[in-house]
């Protein structure tokens, strides 16, 4: 427990004893709980500016402990302020959610940028404050008023390399002939990057796709469906779907994809051709419980090609800052998708399209692949 | 004397029973798997999931808050549910069908919208006393005693109906007070009821993720929480050690009760 | 001296009633309605006491926050029915619904029968079958729901334990799709609920007059008979509560239709999430829950309605 809270604790405690509320073996033994603190119980949340803490919201499972390592011990060990790694999945939803309750408890939140764009919109997230966080560090292009660029992720085409060991998919139009490559295949359930995976199997040049041409891209997924096996929803599904053999190809996210790619020993492997790369970024909830400067000095510490290093190695993220590529031993470099090998290969999602039209756009794909 | 099932029953009851453990087919395997997911192991056996129970305190932690949570929930709950179902049978109020209504809510709602509202009142609540709402194992007790309450509200109704009530009207008949009818007619007809009742609530709350991942955050961390970090992106395959580990615990007290009581007539 | 005739009358449910006892308790019914007064005043009292914790914590916690949140269905984003409006054109929300419904019910009736012979044998069987049936019972609760999701699909997936078997058998020749379908679903549904449905049925069997069964017996009736025309009308309210709670359950489950569906059997449960969270639209995922709740509300009130007698009777 803290100081403050302790001390109020003490004080209503003396004057309930004073009145005869309290007896004072009652009192010797609640001051002994404030102060030794019992470890589950009576446990204060931080949800006032003073307490030195920050709660940054990510998507679980590995990425709970990489964040730890790479970036929050460092922060803690630099400025004394501790860095709690939440992994609930900060969606659109929940992030209002907090904000709408009046005393959000997040944070730094690892949203879609074009998620903090919308909300940034609507007034609940704090416009990045590019005095404190560098803009330079980042690649160009990315970095938005109210998401700073934190890392890259990609959509690659994942398949059985025992199946297809002696002619490996070259791309989307390969992914959707399964007459060449026989066997189910599983896509992603939320929408994003099945449409432009669509458009270019159909035959749309890849600097021609936005805006998306959703009817065309709709249909052809229509036609596809008897061939999905199943819409993955999380990184554990779409990997469980690939190793049990239900799926002889998959479009799943390229962190997960390297992973398994050396889990398996191989029998997954993946390509970056036609990838999609998606960026990740970090945003700060208005009105957070840490502070707001806290908060942009935790996100201009993530600049750091160091750190962004450990996160590759351990989440196989793709760096932010460009200055990271360079750190990279040779033999790692096919792992990263905004490696200038493997970012030649592949198209960016355009996050200021999803902001406009992510929400009807996922309406009707969810409406296809459920009927 | 009891008429014992015949051999119908049992077949079906055995099946059903099979049908019951057939994941242990998988999740036993699974748990001794060297990889770092969720996989049949290959031939090799390894058992470093076990000990990532013991290194890493997040599980034991997790467990012992979701014991407490279930135990302090379900005593609630239950004592709630009892208090409510036995006022209804007694007094037969003429809206007693909305009344049940009103309690059964937060069973029929979608556990999302539960969520939300348990959310709005838990960080009301935080204003008041942080130690009691948002992201606190008090907090997330309360939220279960509402989610709980109604189905344990269920239970005891059944139990209550198949008791006769005019035991209840000899009771009254020979002057007893309200009461004297509830401690010493009615309850101890229904004991059996009333502890179904307090076992299937604790393990809706052990169970319960739905609403709680919207309640907790960084500190109050049960294990279904902790279990579903995992989801978005690689489950660890601790979790299926986790439940080895906690069936061994009850065969063990099972047989153990079962060796004790060896002695008692059947 | 009360006392001991209190514990006489407490034993009573298992020394039961003869014809000529009707008669009497009818007698002692009026009196004790005559004596009115001090005496149902106090009983009225205690059922009021006993009401109010329950309605009072849950009113305060939880009914007043959901009003609110229900009310966003006509607020947000502006005011009126619109919400309502675009869910009745809306095609996704009625094919949604069906299944879902589809699914509870499917589910609801495997689990009961599931239940009901499990529940049949911890009561009544001999000791040996009955540890053995509380160890299958209480087995499932220990795998979270997660895992016991992943685990089936361990065990129907393509490569996964059944499908090995059967082919290793020699009964198929290609996997069959066991997995990421409505199957596999209403399988996996079923299999978290039966132990709940378990508790519920065993209450309302446990408290079934033996001696009924003993007099059918004695009047000549097979076995069959006894079961099927004494013993199950006898635990009624226990089947009753038992589909309500399996029911109920299923319309909010979407853990392990998420996973065990592939993504498309999407059912209420996760379009209300999808509504809230995903691409967030408060006003017409409220509309969505207060429809649903509209629904089972109707539903479990005609229920009420039919098994009232069961319920709230005993014998009247």
């Amino acid at each position: 427990m803290n100081d403050a809270f302790e001390k109020d604790c003490l004080e209503i405690l003396a004057e309930k004893a004073r009145r005869g509320g309290v007896s004072r073996r009652q009192f010797g033994q609640l001051a002994a709980i404030a102060l030794g603190g019992a470890p589950l119980a009576l446990r204060s949340t931080g949800a006032r500016a003073a307490d030195k803490q920050l709660v940054l919201v990510n998507w679980g499972g590995d990425a709970i402990k990489a964040y730890d390592q790479a970036y929050g011990q460092p922060f803690f060990k630099a400025t004394g302020i501790e860095v709690k790694e939440d992994g609930t999945g900060p969606t659109e939803g929940a992030i209002t959610a907090q904000f709408k309750s009046g005393r959000p408890t997040w944070d730094l939140v690892d949203a879609d940028p074009f998620s903090a764009i919308t909300l940034g919109k609507q007034g609940m997230i704090e416009p990045i404050d590019y005095k404190i966080v560098d803009k330079s560090k980042m690649r160009k292009g990315f970095g938005w008023d109210y998401a700073a660029s934190t890392y890259f992720f990609s959509y690659v085409i994942a398949y059985d390399a025992q199946k297809f060991a002696s002619d490996p998919p070259k791309g989307m139009a390969d992914f959707f002939d399964v007459k060449k490559y026989p066997g189910k295949r599983s896509l992603y359930k939320w929408g994003a990057g099945m449409w432009e995976a669509a458009l270019l199997a159909d035959g749309v040049a890849p600097d021609k796709l936005y805006p998306l041409d959703l009817k065309r891209a709709h249909d052809k997924l229509a036609a596809f469906k008897p061939n999905v096996v199943s819409y993955w929803g999380g990184g554990a599904a779409s990997q469980q779907v690939l190793l049990s053999g239900d799926a002889s190809m998959a479009i799943i996210w390229s962190t997960r994809a390297s992973i398994l790619d050396h889990d398996s020993n191989g029998q997954i492997k993946f390509i970056w051709d036609q990838g999609l790369i998606s960026p990740g970024a970090l945003a700060v909830i208005k009105n957070n419980p840490g502070g707001k400067e806290a908060a942009m000095q935790f996100i201009a510490s993530t600049s750091d090609p160091q750190k962004q290093l450990v996160m590759f190695n351990l989440l196989g993220q793709g760096p932010a800052n460009p200055a990271t590529d360079a750190l990279i031993p040779a033999d790692q470099r096919k792992n990263n998708p905004v490696d200038a090998a493997n970012f030649s290969k592949q198209v960016a999602l355009d996050m200021p399209w999803y902001s406009e039209n992510y929400s009807a756009a996922l309406d009707a794909y969810t409406k296809i692949i459920s009927a | 004397m009891i008429q014992r099932p015949g051999p119908v029953a049992l077949v079906l009851a055995g099946l059903v029973c099979a049908f019951m453990l057939a994941p242990l087919l998988a999740v036993v395997p699974i748990s001794f798997t060297p990889a770092r997911f969720l996989t049949m192991p290959n031939g090799h056996l390894s058992l470093i999931h076990y000990r990532e129970l013991i290194d890493d305190p997040d599980w034991g932690r997790s467990i012992l808050l979701s014991l407490r949570i279930g135990g302090v929930a379900s005593a609630i709950a239950t004592a709630l549910a009892l208090a409510f179902s036995l006022g209804v049978w007694m007094i037969q109020p003429r809206f007693a069908a909305l009344m049940v209504g009103f309690v059964l809510l937060p069973m029929i709602a979608p556990p999302i919208v539960s969520a939300m509202t348990l959310y709005f009142f838990l960080t009301s609540l935080s204003e008041v006393s942080s130690a009691i709402g948002y992201d606190t194992w008090f907090g997330v007790a309360i939220a279960h005693v509402v989610m709980i309450t109604p189905f344990a509200v269920v239970m005891i109704l059944v139990a209550l109906s198949q008791l006769d009530r005019r035991i209840d009207l000899a009771a009254r008949g020979l002057g007893a007070s309200a009461l004297q009818r509830v401690f010493r007619v009615i309850l101890p007809n229904i004991r059996f009821g009333v502890m179904m009742a307090a076992l299937m609530a604790f393990f809706l709350s052990w169970e319960e993720i739905g609403v709680t991942l919207f309640i907790t955050s960084v500190n109050a961390i049960t294990l279904p929480r902790l279990m579903w970090m995992g989801v978005h992106d690689n489950i660890d395959p601790a979790v299926a050690a986790i439940s080895v580990v906690l069936i061994v615990i009850t065969t063990l007290a099972l047989s153990g009760r079962m060796l004790l009581q060896r002695e008692e007539p059947a | 001296m009360r006392s001991r005739r209190l514990t006489a009358v407490s034993s009573f449910a298992s020394v039961g009633a003869t014809e000529g006892d009707a008669g009497r308790i009818a007698s002692i019914e009026r009196t004790a309605r005559g004596q009115g007064g001090r005496r149902s005043d106090n009983a009225l009292l205690t059922g009021v006491c006993l009401m109010a914790p329950l309605l009072l914590f849950l009113a305060f916690v939880y009914v007043v926050p959901f009003l609110g949140v229900a009310a966003w269905s006509v607020t947000l984003p502006k005011p009126g029915l619109g919400q309502y409006e675009r869910l009745v054109a809306d095609p996704l929300f009625f094919s949604v619904f069906v299944r879902t419904f589809r699914v509870c019910l499917v589910v609801t009736a495997l689990s009961v029968a599931a239940a009901y012979a499990i529940a049949y044998v911890w009561v009544r069987g001999t000791r040996l079958q009955r540890r053995l049936v509380e160890f299958c019972i209480l087995i499932p609760f220990w795998i979270s729901i997660l895992t016991r999701a992943f685990g089936w699909l361990a065990l129907l997936s393509n490569r996964g334990l059944v499908n090995t078997w059967l082919e290793a058998a020699g009964l198929i020749t290609a996997p069959l799709p066991l997995a990421y379908n409505e199957f596999s679903v209403i399988l996996g549904i079923t299999h978290v609920l039966t132990p709940f449905a378990v508790f519920p049925l065993a209450s309302s069997m446990r408290a079934v007059d033996e001696r009924v069964l003993l007099a059918a017996r004695g009047l000549g009736a097979s076995r069959l008979r006894i079961f099927w025309r004494v013993f199950m009308p006898m635990t009624a309210s226990g089947v009753v509560g038992a589909a309500l709670i399996v029911f109920v359950f299923t319309l909010g489950f979407f853990v392990t239709p998420a996973i065990l569906g592939g993504g498309r059997s999407i059912m209420a449960a996760e379009l209300v999430w999808l509504r809230m969270f995903q691409s967030p639209d408060w006003g017409l995922g409220a509309a969505i829950s207060v429809v649903l709740v509209a629904l089972v509300g109707a539903l479990m009130a005609a229920l009420f309605r039919l098994a009232r007698p069961a319920l709230m009777g005993g014998s009247r």
